[in-house]
Formats: C-alpha cells, structure tokens, sequence
C-alpha cells in the first residue's frame, strides 16, 4: 500500500510534467493549427541551459527566469524558421518536417556542446523525502506540482485579463476575423511558440532535478506529452492535467510491477487507442465537418 | 513517345546487371544491395505519403519488423530465403493494417504522431521481448541459400535487383491503375472520393497494407545483406532520413525514390570523408549562390527571399572547413538539408528537374491518348427505370448540431425524371440536406428513402454507389490530378479488375482501363472540357472546374444527381451553357435536385421548387406559384414595411 501511494505521488509529479509540455503544444495548436515536432528538444535545450547556468554558480530561482528567456527565445526562432515559411507556402506536411528537422539540429548541437553522457542536475530543495500519508514523497516532486499549476494559471490569468492575452484568445477563436480586426495574428503565433517552448524549459528545469539530464531526455517526453494532449483533447485545459495525471501514474506502475523496459508504452498505446476510438480525446469537442 | 521509357529501362536493366561485374569490390555492391533495399521501402513509403498524402513516421519501424520476421525466423527455425521473404511481406503487412487503424480517424500531424507512437512501441517490444528476438545483442544472419547454393554477395545482389525490378513494376502499374487514382483521390479530398464510391477507409488501408508489404520485403532483405540486426537501427533518425529521401527525391515518381535512397546511402558516407565534403559543401555554395544572382537579377526572386539558402549554403561550405570531423554533426547536416529541401525543392530533385525541362506528366499524355480511343455509344448513362413513380422520399428529417436545428423536420419528395429545385435564403439548410442525402451527416431523426429503400447511416460510399451522385458547393476536386484522371475516379465503380490483374496487366485490365477512358473522355466532351482533359483540375477556373464536377458525378451513372449551386461563380453565357447540359441530363433519364441562388436558372429548368427558411420548409410547387407565395417573398425580402 505505502508502495502504491509513492508512485500515485511520483506519478502525479511526472503527470504534471507532461501537462506542461502538452500545455505548449495546446497554445500553438490553437493559433496556428500547428505544433512544434521539438518540443521535447526545447525541454531538453531548457535543462542543459539551466544546468549549465547553475554550474556557473547561478542560483536555482534566479536561473528559472533566464531559462525562461531563453526557451521564449528558442520558440520564436523556431516558428519564425521552421513554421511560418510551411505556412506561407501552403505546404501540407511542411512544417511537421521542418519542427522535426529543427529538434534533430537542436538535440546534435546539444550533444556536441554538452555530450554524450546523461548529467546529474543538483536539486535545489533537500533531497531527504518526507513523509505524506505514509509514502515517501521529494520535496522537488511537489514543487514541480506546484510549478506546474502556477506556469499554466499565469497564462490562463495573461490570457483572460489583459489585452494581449484577449489578442491571443481572438486568434485562438478565429484567426481570419482577428486579422480583419487589426490583430497581428502572425506576431501572436509567434508568441504562442514562445510561450509554448518557454513552458517546455521550464518543465525540463524543474524535472531535471529528479531525472538525469541529457540530449536524449527530450525526444520520449515530448512523445509522450504529445499522447496527453491528445488523450486530454487538444483544446481542454483539464483535460491535459487529468490526462497527465493518469498516463504518469500508469507509466510508474508499469515501471515497477512489470519492467522499467515497458514504462514508455502504456502511453502510447493509450494514445493509440484513444486516437482510434475518440479521435476528440476525453474532454475536446468533436468538430462538425463542414462541406 | 513510347520508345523513350523503353530505351531507359533497357538501359537501367544493364546497368544494374553489369555493376557487380564492373566493380568488382564488395564493399561497393554491399552499397548497392543497401540502395536497392532502401528503394523497396521508398517505393512503399510514397504510396502512403506522395499519393495519399499521409504523413509516417512509422515506417522505420515497418521496416524493423521486416527484418526481425526474417532473423527470428532464420534463428529460430533457420527457415530458408523464399519462407522468410514471404513472412516478412505477410507479417509486416499485418502490422501495416493494425497501423492503418488509428489512420482511418486522423490525419496530418496527429497521423505523423500516432505512427511515430507505433514505431516508439515496436522499438521498445524489439528491444524488450528478448525471448522472441534476442534483446540488445541482436540477431547473427548467415548467407542465405536458394535453390541449393549459398549466396555470395554478387548472388544476393542479384536477388535483390531482381525484387526491385519486380517491385518498380508493380508498384508503377498499381499507382497508374484505379487504385493509384483512389490513393491520390483520398488526398484531393476524402469527402469527394467518398461521394464519388471511392471508400476512403477502404484505400486508406489498402495503401497502408501495400506499403507496409514492400517495407517488410525490405527488411527482410537488408537482414540478410547485413547480416546483423539489432533494436536500435529502427530509430526515429531512420524513419526522418525515409521522409527527407522521398521529399528529396521527389515525390509521386519511381525515379524520385531510387535517387532518394542512393542520396540517404550515399551522403553519409560522404560526410565520414571530409576532403571530398568540402569540395561538394563548396561546389554546393557556389551553385545555390550563382542560382539566386541570376533569379534576383532576372526579378523572380527578390534579396530577402534567397537569403536563407544562401546563407545556409554558405555556412555549410565554411563549416566544413571549420569542423575536423563532420560525423558528430552528421545529424545536424541532416537537419538543415531537411529544411533546404523542404522549403526550396518541395517538388524534389526529379519534380525540379520535370519542370525546368518543361517535361509533360503521364496524365497529359494519357488525356491525348484518351483522345484516339474510339467514344463509347453514349457517354452518359440512361436511367433505365423509367417511369414517374417517387424517387426519393424524405420524411420528418431532423438534423440537429447541439442545439441548432439545421433541418427541422423537412419532408422532401422528388419525383423521377424531374428537375427539384431547392432554394432559400442563406443558412436555410439547403446544403445540410445535400449532405443528409449522400450520407455525410447521418440525421438525428426521420426516414430517408431511395428507390424504396432507406439510406440513413449508410456511408456516403455506398449510397453513391447505389446511384446518388453530386457537386459541392465548395467545389471539391482533385487538385493535382488532371481533368480526365478527376473523372477516371468518378468510374472508378466499371472496374472489377484486382491486384492481380493490375499487376500483370491481364487482358480485363487493359480492356477495363481502355473502356474508362474512352468514357471519361466523353463525359468530358459532354460538358465542352475535352480541349482540358489533361491540364490539372486546380489550373481550371472556376466555371470549369464546376463543369467538371458534373462530368466527374455523371461518371458514377446515377439515377439521381445533386448540384449545389452549379452557376455560383460562372458568366452568363456560361449559365447558358449549364441550362443546356442540365436539360440534356435530364433527357437521359437522370433526376436532378438543383441548389441554386439564381432565381432565372431555378424558374426556368425546375419542375417543382421547395423552399427552406431556418430549416424549416416554407413552400413548395411549381415555379411560378412559389414566386408569388408571400412566405417566400418574405424570407427573401424580409416583411413589409409599414
């Protein structure tokens, strides 16, 4: 039982994780109908950032908002490269090739820059667990709750009450009015990218502490992310924290009672499953076609 | 014009048999096995991606299971060649429908997620299910033996250029066949296939199916040309090289696809000699440098446009120079040419190299063979039932999405041989029942009826096939195919001919295919685009593509025939035109039920006219009383003022 409660708690940690990567993939999503292939390298590119940052003697908080610069830096690059040319040029599967193109290159440069090896991220919080409901629980898995909650309520905050964050929404809603009404939706999707990869590296900062980092750390979490937004359904906020909820907890019980082998497939079976039975996921709307 | 194909492939067929004996060093016929091998799998890949325009990302992983049904089966059983070629096509075929599942309810970029998942999963399995396929350490091949004789590597690459001739000749005559018109169809657009009794679901996985075949023919082969296989090869990198060689090559071309697979076998290669890379890195530079001066200077491209290439170029050239060993950044090299490619060669090397020699596609000359053929009797069909009893018969239709209620409860009834007009202000439902009758939305409520029997929640492919064809409103055609291909799909239901026949061009295809042709041909001449039949369907205007739609919707010889406001958009000697080929359907026997705003067309051609209002119908009758019906002049005009 005590077993059982510390993964439900790891569980929920990794869960969170995966909301906010899924959260990045929502935002782009919504304003362009595209989504970055690299989001797991831009989480990856956040940690080494950070780690690299901490190494020089920055102090953990004071490192998050540089991280967080950086990863808003990074998406703009991205979808200024990788995204906007594909849309001006109609091109059907353009930018999914030109966001994978766009991560090989990152996760390449990050190998050359920081290696091969998988590093250890010092942890900025004790690394003595305490006690809660008699399970074992790190006090860096509930910051990453925590984080997590408040990265996605100050975009939600950003979005409902200031007018940029109403630009934003007006694109999400319909792009072509928006454009009509004075909004510059291609700045807007720009800004969504950045938000997007900002919320990626700061889930790579705050989940490098209780992981190893590395280039490869990216590519399966972004997969994985990718199946919670879909599982959640694309455009429900809940949806994605309930869907990393249950794909983090499923990942750990399958990592301890079968194999840690196995650990990755739970998810992607579920997103395969989900794809096929309710292509909406379990809280989005199905859309109606029209002719 | 036939000589020209002929004489290459005598000339490829040549060189592929004199290679070994020219160049006599394994290592380079090890290099050409793997070639051969990669163009197996690109053949397949492209019928996913070039012509049903789904993106995979699985197909490493197809690939993966290829190889492993081999090498399980050699290690366990030490099954013989024939066997574990044959189980490779089988089994990855298999797992090619399981993939074609979740493909049938997405696509685009969830598609290229989901089958990067499927390729994710078979990873970890291979990896995992060490029992099965021997985990981490892999599987050890033996030189295969056939017929008696164990294969040297000039054996073996005789096996397989023999494989890949067979496939470029099955693959070239399936694509040019009605399965490849339903595969390019699908992408055109899903709805029209379905309205024209091409099943998206049912080619959608055909294509998989096929597919993965060649991709688990291709694995087996390489298992044995390597003969060593471990789980790592079938990795995510592979499956993006698979992309980059087919877009690079150039997509929905044989040709495209062998220069694609000589490119991702070659290059890295290159990249492990740095003398020679800089010379092409340089050579490169100096080309796509040169190419944008002239284009600037000639004012088909401006500075800020060729920029990126050119810088991107240029820095690869002083990369080269830069960096003492270029395979770290293999990847990143990679990565940029990915983005090159997919910004300044979209059409790939062969597509580029099409058009600036001004080279026709196939279909043109298809369309001037179509041309010769000697015209069917009479190209559109004549309803043999005649007779005046109901056609369709439309009771208490509901349609409702949430809570608008798009039909309320419409009762429409269409008597054979006559032409129903359906009118109404916009958002009245006239579409919405369109869609109803050809089973695109399924009612919430009320019983539809054709020829006596009810269509409600059949599928939009079969009810065309029981003979209700239509146009759309948002004209719906296959862009990149040309006019007489567009109605070729519309014939697609005359065809019985299978796999088989296409394959070896057996006497009921070419008599099929002749006899379509002829027809397609005709129906084209029927509406006055004979002059077009090979010009690409999204290089008409618009008139013409609407007149096209009605020759591609005659195509399926229906009983009854929708047009959804088949004059939005045309002059008005073209709605003359349009008013004389609405008549002469007629004269054939073929219902109409005819969608349309102008009210001169409507009054003219239609026997009765039903009008709707917010889903409700509000009249209906002959022409002239409905003009005056004071509920309509209401809807239209709004009430009086007073």
């Amino acid at each position: 039982m005590e077993i059982l409660t510390q993964l439900i708690f790891s569980g929920i940690a990794l869960g969170m994780i995966y909301a906010v990567i899924a959260f990045g993939y929502q935002l782009t999503f919504a304003t362009s109908d595209t989504l970055n292939f690299g989001q797991g390298d831009a989480l990856m590119l956040g940690a080494l950032v950070g780690l690299t940052l901490v190494g020089m003697g920055v102090n953990y908080w004071l490192m998050i908002p540089i991280v967080c610069v950086f990863g808003a830096i990074q998406g703009a690059v991205v979808e200024r490269i990788g995204v906007r040319p594909a849309i001006r040029i109609k091109s059907e599967f353009g930018w999914i090739m030109s966001t994978i193109a766009l991560g090989i290159i990152f996760k390449n440069v990050a190998e050359n820059v920081w290696g091969h090896d998988d590093l250890k991220f010092p942890s900025p919080l004790p690394e003595s667990p305490i006690r809660l409901l008699g399970a074992n629980v790190l006090p860096m898995e509930i910051l990453v709750v925590v984080g997590a909650v408040a990265m996605m309520a100050a975009v939600e905050l950003f979005n409902r009450k200031t007018i940029w964050g109403k630009a934003v929404v007006a694109t999400f809603n319909d792009r072509e009015a928006a454009r009509l009404m004075g909004i510059n939706t291609g700045l807007v999707i720009t800004f969504s990218y950045a938000l997007s990869s900002m919320s990626a590296a700061l889930a790579g900062v705050m989940i490098a502490p209780l992981t190893l980092t590395g280039a490869t750390m990216g590519a399966v979490l972004g997969l994985k992310a990718f199946a919670v937004a879909i599982i959640g359904g694309l455009t429900s906020g809940m949806g994605i924290i309930v869907g990393g909820i249950i794909l983090g907890i499923a990942e750990k019980l399958t990592g301890f009672y079968l194999s840690t082998g196995y650990q990755d497939v739970p998810g992607l079976v579920l997103l395969l499953i989900v794809l096929a039975v309710r292509p909406a996921g379990l809280f989005g709307k199905t859309a109606i076609k029209k002719v | 014009m036939k000589s020209r194909p002929l004489l290459l492939a005598a000339v490829g067929l040549a060189a592929l048999a004199g290679f070994p004996f020219v160049v006599a060093n394994p290592y380079y016929i090890h290099l050409a096995q793997t070639i051969a091998i990669y163009a197996i799998l690109l053949f397949g890949l492209d019928i996913v991606v070039g012509y049903t325009g789904q993106v995979s990302l699985g197909h490493a992983g197809l690939f993966g299971i290829g190889a492993y049904t081999a090498g399980v089966l050699f290690m366990k059983f030490s099954a013989p060649l024939l066997v574990t070629l044959l189980a490779g096509v089988v089994v990855t075929a298999g797992f090619g429908a399981l993939l074609a599942l979740p493909a049938l309810r997405v696509t685009g970029p969830y598609l290229a997620m989901v089958t990067l998942a499927f390729g994710t999963i078979i990873q970890i399995l291979i990896n995992e299910m060490t029992d099965l396929t021997n985990g981490a350490m892999g599987i050890t091949l033996q030189r295969p033996r056939l017929l008696g004789a164990t294969l040297d590597e000039r054996g073996f690459y005789f096996v397989i250029c023999f494989l890949l001739v067979a496939a470029l000749v099955v693959v070239h005559r399936i694509l040019r066949s009605h399965l490849g018109r339903a595969f390019e169809a699908l992408r055109g657009s899903p709805v029209a296939s379905d309205c024209m009794g091409v099943s998206v679901y049912r080619y959608k996985v055909y294509a998989f199916v096929i597919s993965a075949g060649l991709a688990g023919l291709a694995g087996s082969l390489y298992a044995y040309s390597e003969k060593y296989i471990s789980p790592n090869t079938w990795n995510f990198e592979l499956t993006v090289l698979l992309l980059l060689a087919i877009i690079m090559g150039g997509r929905k071309t044989r040709s495209g696809a062998l220069l694609g697979a000589a490119i991702i076998v070659i290059l890295p290669k290159l990249l492990d000699d740095l003398e020679l890379f800089r010379y092409v890195s340089v050579t490169l530079a100096v080309v796509v440098v040169a190419g944008a001066a002239v284009l600037v200077a000639r004012g088909r491209s401006t500075v800020a446009r060729s920029a990126i290439p050119v810088i991107g170029s240029v820095t690869l050239a002083v990369l080269s120079f830069v960096l003492t060993s270029m395979t770290d950044w293999r990847l990143s090299i990679f990565g940029l040419i990915t983005l090159l490619v997919v910004y300044y060669l979209q059409d790939g090397i062969v597509g580029y190299v099409r058009q600036s020699l001004g080279w026709r596609g196939h279909g043109a000359d298809d369309a001037a063979q179509a041309a010769t053929l000697a015209a069917p009797a009479s190209a559109v069909s004549t309803s043999t039932a005649a007779g005046t009893g109901e056609l369709v018969a439309a009771d208490q239709v509901l349609m409702q999405f949430g809570g608008l209620k798009a039909l309320n409860e419409v009762t429409l009834h269409v008597a054979r041989g006559t032409i129903h007009g359906l009118i109404g202000p916009n958002g009245s439902g006239k579409s919405t029942m369109m869609n109803v009758l050809t089973g695109i939305y399924v009612p919430t409520a009320g019983a539809i009826a054709f020829k006596g029997q009810s269509i409600v929640g059949r599928t939009s492919a079969r009810i065309a096939l029981a003979g209700i064809a239509r146009t759309f409103q948002n004209v719906q055609l296959f862009g990149e195919m040309t006019a007489l291909q567009n109605v070729l799909v519309g014939l697609h239901h005359s065809y019985r001919s299978n796999l088989l026949d296409v394959a070896l061009h057996l006497p009921r295809f070419r008599r099929e295919e002749r006899e379509a042709a002829a027809r397609a041909y005709a129906l084209l001449k029927f509406v006055g685009l004979e002059s077009l039949a090979g010009e690409e369907a999204r290089n008409l205007p618009y008139g013409k593509q609407r007149l096209l739609e009605i020759a591609r919707a005659l195509a399926l010889n229906p009983e009854l025939l929708l047009l959804d406001e088949p004059a939005a958009g045309l002059t008005a000697p073209d709605i003359k035109e349009l008013v004389v080929i609405i008549r002469k359907i007629r004269e054939h026997g073929i219902t109409l039920i005819l969608i349309e705003h102008h009210m001169d067309v409507v009054m003219s051609v239609c026997d009765v006219v039903t009008v709707l209002d917010f889903g409700q119908k509000i009249a209906e009758g002959t022409p002239a009383a409905v003009q005056s019906d004071p509920q309509v002049i209401k809807a239209y005009l709004g009430s009086e003022a007073h």
